[in-house]
Order: C-alpha cells, then structure tokens, then sequence
C-alpha cells in the first residue's frame, strides 16, 4: 500500500502520516478524532502521533524527583480534566508517597480546571487493590476516564493487562507513578515531570504552574521536552517563553 | 449440674442423674454435698448461656424470620417461633415440628416443643405437659391447660405461691372462676396471662428483627461450601425474588444473605447497593466480589443446607437517570458506572470508595467532606435549588488553594524579616528550603460560632522556593495581637 502511495504522492509529511495512522490502525488504537486527550495546544498536540494522547491507551507520568511529586500530580490532574465530556472520572489512589504529600482537595483540583463533582475517588489498601479496581474501572467502561496513582512496581503483564483493558475500552488510562522507576512497559506515552519556578504576571503575582515536561517515551511518535505552562485563569496549558525576565513571559501563557 | 455462687452457692440446674438422687433447683450446694458425696459441679455462665441462645435463635429463622427470645419472666431457656403462614413450607406443623426435634436433637439438645395459637399455651405446654412435642389443636387451649399447675401462666413465683396456699393449684381451678376478686387480691398479671394463655387477648411478641418484606429461603438437599455453588443458590433466590419484587415495583437497595451451617451457626452476608436493583446477576456479581473479601472469615465446615436470601432495604425503582440522560448510551453508561461502583464497594469496603462535596466554610479543613453516596449527580436540580450554598466555589472568589491538602498541618521552623512579615527561609520535614518568592498573605479568620475556645487566625502564603516546590503556609495567629511568638505549618501543595 504505502509504496502504491509514495510514487502519486510526493508530500513526504503527507505519506509519513498515511504510514503513522496505518501502524496505530494495525496496533488497535482508536482512530475517531475526538477520542484523544488533547492538550489544547497545537504546538504540542501536532507534535504527539494521535494529535493528543490517544484514548484505549496507557499513559504513564513520572516525577523527576520525588520533591516534583505534586508537580507531577498537577500536571496529571489537568490533563485528566481535559477529558471530553461530563461523564464521571475515576481516580484510584494507592501511593503511600503521594500520602504522604496530602490528600487531593476538591478546591485545589478545580483550581486545575478539573470539576470535584465528576470525580470519584478510590483508595486501597495495597497494589493488588489497586491493579484489581484500575483494571475493573476500566473494563466497566463506566467512567469517561480513569486515572491511577500506583506506588508499587508493575510487571510487564500487570502493565500488558491494564493496557489490553484500556484498549478494549476505548478509554484513557493515566498512571501516575509515584517515585517509581518508569516501568510501565507498554505504555503508549511516558512523561518525566518537573517542577519549575511559576510565571507571573507584571505585578509579580502567580499566574500560572510551570513544569518540565519532558517525553521520554511516545509509540509512533519522537521524545520532546517543553518547559509547560498552565493559566490559572483559563486552565489552558501554554508553552512558557524562554525568557530571562520573568515580566515578559507572561506572553506565553496566552 | 450447676452451681451458682450468690449468697450460698445454690444449685441452679441439674442433670438427670441428679435429678434421680432427688437434687432440686434451689437447694444450696452445701446440703447437696452433705447429701451426695460424689457431686460434681460446674459455675454457671448465664451470659454465654444466653449467648448460645441467641445463636440458636439465629439458626431456628431458618423456619420463619419472627423468632422472639423468652424474657426474664419466662425464665430466659427458649424462644417463641410465630410461624402463622410458615408452616406449609416445610408440610404443615406435624413436619415442622418433628424436623425441629430431629435438628435439635442432633445438636444435642433434648428440646419441649409445642405448637399452639397462642405462645401463652405453647408456653405452658412445652414446660409442664408430659410429652416433649405437643400440637395443640385451635379451640382447646381451656381443656389442655385445665390440668397443668399455675405456675404454667408465666406468673411471678410470689404470685403462684400465693396462689398454691389458697388453694389454686392448677390453672382449670382459675378457668371459670369471677374475675373480681382476683382482681382485687392480685396484681393485674394474674387475669393477664390468664387470658393470653386462653387466648383472649393478644400477645405482642418483641421479635428479634423485624421480618423483611421480600425474602426467600432454599434448603438443599447436599450441604454447600464451595463460593461458587452458594453463588449459583443465591442466583436462584434472587430469581424467585424478582417477580415479587417486579409486582411492587421496588427495586432491592440491601439484600442479606443467611447461610444455616449444618451444625446449626449461621452466617450472614450483607450487600448494599447504590441504586435499587432487580437485575439477579448484578446481585450474584457483588456478591462473588463481597466474598472474595470475606472468605477468610467465612467458614463452611460441614457445608452450609439452608440459604435464605432477605431484601432488607426496598426501594421503588425510579427511572434516575433516564431524566437526566439525554441519549440511551449515557443512560447505559451511568448505570455501568453505578454497576461499577457497587463492585469496588462490595470488594474494597463502601468507605474507600468516596466522593468530594462541598461545605459552605471558608476554613480549609472543613470546606469540603468526603462522602460514600454521590448525591448532587442523581439529584442535581433538587440540590440546586433546596441547597444554593452547597457549590464549589468558583477559583475567583477564593484564593489559591493546593491540590494536595495535608490531613493535618505540619509545623515548619520559618525565619520571617519581620513578624507579620512573609517567610524567607523554611525548615520542614528536615530540608531547608530558600523562598524565593511568597504571595500573601490570605488572612482567614476561625470560625468563632463553632467552638468556645477561639482558634487563632491565620495568615496564608503561597511560597514558592528556588527549585519550583510550591507550598502552602500559614501563620498561627496574628502577631502582637493573638500571640507573641506565631507558629508556622505547612497545610498543602501545590502542582
């Protein structure tokens, strides 16, 4: 097929997209448009294979270190309110780590753009409850997404199984892994997340979380690292401008 | 034998082969000792003694739930059975009653039984007739309890006494006498269990809980212990549920489950549910769940032969979400979720699976509550409008706030330039981190109508240090004002 293509056809980007959307037709990963977690940043969205992080997948989110823990959180938080829909959000927390740096606090999660009343929170005594009630939400296809803050190690066939799900689904799968060595093997995208000093706007108040943001892994797509930025106001992720002074960077929030 | 230690030890109960040697209940122990030289004696235990009783009670709902436990003043050795209605599941009265002798006594347990109309009569017969299992028949209570002594009426031991000197001595001497008298000379007792043992008034029985509206019980022919055979049983019951509960158009919003071992202990499962169900596999699923939980305490032994399955919570089936749905697929994909959260219930325990609501307080600790019912989703327009304050307050009406809230806040070592100035070095949880920059403060005051004692205003910072960690810290009371030198604690994080 591709080389039926490639002759007619001499836009190499266009061919490289026809390949790009075959291979992800050939693994099984939803094809509609509107099934993907878009950043709502065309920078970024353009860049990753499904124009955002595609639904029936897992995507796995790492601290850089474990003082970036609530970075992390954050950034998993707004991208688990950025799920399309009002249908309910399943969010299964089992992380001691994560404990011990609080509990989620319905104020501060809608300061991320996420809406308390859709959230449905699930704690467990260890991992295998953890795994079990990931797995069962997800198969349940109840929830329009589930997220999950898993402490312990995950083999390659928890990691196979919670993917299988997440596929048969159709559904998106966000996995938080807390201080953990990124070990979700069959993840579709992996972030390493850092926190960085916040912007503000020209009165010196905060007006935005900055983070590191660095794509490690990305099937069918190439790694990046971007310095994001997320609008209190607007709860829109942005790409922070490298700018010295912090009193022109505000620019790039909107 | 038993022997009870009050004021003189006394016997309290003998066996046969004391009551052969002519021991009687009362006696002290000395004079049965001086008596009988080889005695042996046992202390009694009335409360294990009840205990069991209970347990037996329990397992005798295997015939009907309206068991009801003998009080003080029926001498605390038995239960009252109501089985109006009950009797033909087992083939009419003549069966149920010798089915209890056989069980019972295969417990070991040589129990007096007697069926009448009215548990004043099977009372009196069940301790003073001569056969252990007597039936008897409707309209013969007066000629049965003729010949039985007074004693057989429930009465205080004074009051019989009293009774035996005038002459009374069995309850047909009483029948047809005038009432007038007895009620002068006696307490209002006497006439009382006269007529309830006669059936002349009616006597309200304190059942030990109250009978379920829908239930259904299976006894096997094999005992089962095995989670999937006790699983197939309560697809079957709840089965046979359905229809009656169809018929009312109720939905089961908590079931139980009873299992009767066959050596008489009973285990009880409970369910509860988030909506009103009828769907038997839905049950069966939980359920399957709820075991997986509690197989390690439940213990089939010998199988289990009776399963009774009771919708303890009925509620009428509303079409919830159907009014809020808009499509069928959301209306299907609410009652996954629904499906979805009794499951992670039954298998995690209702407590960790939870929801966050908002509470109109200003205070961070108490703005929001977990809670195990989502209710603002099912009942959205009505909280709208009987609740306005119970909405989560939009981000510009309030501070930041983090996403992370410690449980309880964690004091922090802080060097501030001024006193009620902001914080520019941090010592928490042992690193010391630089603040480079500090946005405050946000002064929230306590919320005085709550408590007597007032607690300390505090003065709340977004500090930011150089590595881009983002804490939330307040100052314990207002410097120079509520306190000389302020505490500082670190409450939350933010992304």
């Amino acid at each position: 097929m591709p080389s039926a293509t490639s002759p007619s056809n001499p836009n190499r980007a266009e061919v490289l997209s026809e390949l790009r959307r075959m291979l992800s037709r050939m693994e099984g990963v939803a094809q509609q448009e509107e099934a993907r977690l878009s950043f709502g940043l065309p920078a970024l969205d353009t860049y990753l294979p499904q124009n955002g992080l595609a639904f029936g997948a897992v995507h796995e989110i790492t601290a850089a270190s474990e003082a970036d823990l609530p970075a992390a959180f954050g950034f998993f938080v707004s991208l688990l309110a950025r799920t399309p829909g009002h249908g309910p959000l399943l969010l299964v927390l089992s992380s001691r780590k994560l404990a011990r740096c609080g509990t989620p606090h319905g104020d501060g999660l809608a300061d991320l753009g996420l809406d308390p009343s859709r959230l449905t929170l699930v704690e467990t005594a260890n991992e295998a409850e953890a795994l079990w009630a990931t797995e069962e939400a997800v198969r349940a296809r109840g929830p329009a997404a589930v997220a999950g803050v898993l402490g312990g190690k995950l083999t390659l066939k928890d990691s196979q199984r919670l993917s299988h799900a997440a596929r048969e689904a159709n559904l998106p799968l966000l996995l938080l892994r807390a201080g953990e060595a990124a070990d979700v093997a069959t993840a579709a995208t992996r972030w390493r997340i850092g926190a960085a000093p916040a912007a503000r706007d020209r009165f010196g108040l905060l007006s935005g979380w900055r983070w590191h943001a660095t794509l490690e892994r990305c099937r069918n797509g190439r790694p990046g690292n971007w310095m994001l930025e997320f609008d209190h106001a607007t709860h829109r992720f942005g790409l922070a401008a490298a700018m010295a002074d912090p009193s022109l960077a505000c620019g790039g929030a909107t | 034998m038993l022997a009870d230690a009050s004021d003189a030890p006394r016997i309290t109960a003998v066996n046969p082969a004391a009551a052969a040697c002519r021991l009687a209940v009362g006696e002290t122990l000395a004079d049965a000792r001086a008596r009988i030289g080889a005695l042996q004696v046992r202390l009694a235990e009335p409360d294990a003694d009840v205990a069991d009783l209970m347990r037996l009670a329990r397992w005798a709902t295997r015939y009907t739930p309206s068991v009801s436990l003998f009080k003080e003043h029926s001498g605390l050795d038995g239960f009252f059975l109501d089985v109006t209605g009950a009797t033909h599941l087992v083939g009419g009265e003549k069966n149920l009653l010798a089915d209890l002798a056989r069980r019972l006594k295969a417990f070991g347990l040589p129990a007096r039984l007697a069926i009448a109309e009215n548990p004043g009569t099977a009372w009196a017969v069940s301790h003073f007739a001569r056969t252990p299992c007597a039936l008897i028949p409707a309209g013969t209570e007066a000629e049965t309890l003729a010949p039985l002594p007074v004693e057989a009426l429930r009465l205080a031991p004074e009051t019989a006494l009293t009774l035996r000197r005038l002459g009374f001595k069995r309850i047909g001497t009483l029948i047809d006498k005038p009432r007038a008298p007895f009620a002068a000379r006696f307490e209002k007792e006497l006439l009382r269990r006269l007529d309830q043992a006669l059936g002349r008034t009616p006597e309200p029985l304190p059942l030990l809980a109250p009978p379920p509206a829908y239930v259904e019980t299976r006894s096997l022919l094999e005992p089962i212990s095995t989670e999937d055979a006790i699983l197939i049983a309560t697809t079957h019951l709840m089965q046979n549920l359905v229809p009656k509960l169809e018929a009312d158009g109720v939905g089961a919003r908590s079931l139980n489950l009873a299992l009767y071992r066959v050596d008489g202990a009973l285990q009880e499962i409970d369910i509860a549910l988030t909506l009103p169900t009828q769907n038997p596999a839905h049950v069966t699923r939980l359920l399957g769940l709820k075991l997986e939980r509690v197989s390690r305490f439940l213990e089939s032994g010998f199988g289990f032969e009776t399963l009774s399955l009771a919708v303890t919570v009925a509620e009428r089936m509303v079409p919830h979400q159907s009014a809020l749905a808009t499509t069928s697929e959301e209306t299907e994909r609410a009652q996954r979720c629904t499906a979805l959260l009794d499951a992670l219930r039954q298998r995690l325990g209702s407590e960790r699976v939870r929801h966050l609501e908002p509470v109109a307080s200003h205070w961070p600790e108490r703005s929001e509550k977990q809670t195990d019912r989502r209710s603002e989703k099912q009942t959205n327009e009505h909280s709208q409008n009987s609740n306005p304050e119970a909405a989560w307050p939009t981000p510009a009406t309030r501070g930041l706030r983090p996403s992370l809230l410690l449980p309880r806040a964690e004091p922090a070592d802080v060097i501030a330039l001024l006193p009620d100035g902001p914080p520019q070095r941090l010592r928490w949880r042992g690193k010391v981190h630089t603040i480079a920059h500090a946005q405050g403060p946000e002064r929230i005051a306590a919320e005085w109508w709550r408590s007597k004692t007032p607690e300390p205003t505090r003065d709340y910072y977004v500090v930011e240090s150089g590595d881009g960690q983002r804490l939330w810290l307040y100052r314990e009371g207002i410097p120079g004002r509520e306190t000389a030198a302020p505490r500082w604690f670190v409450h939350g994080m933010f992304a």
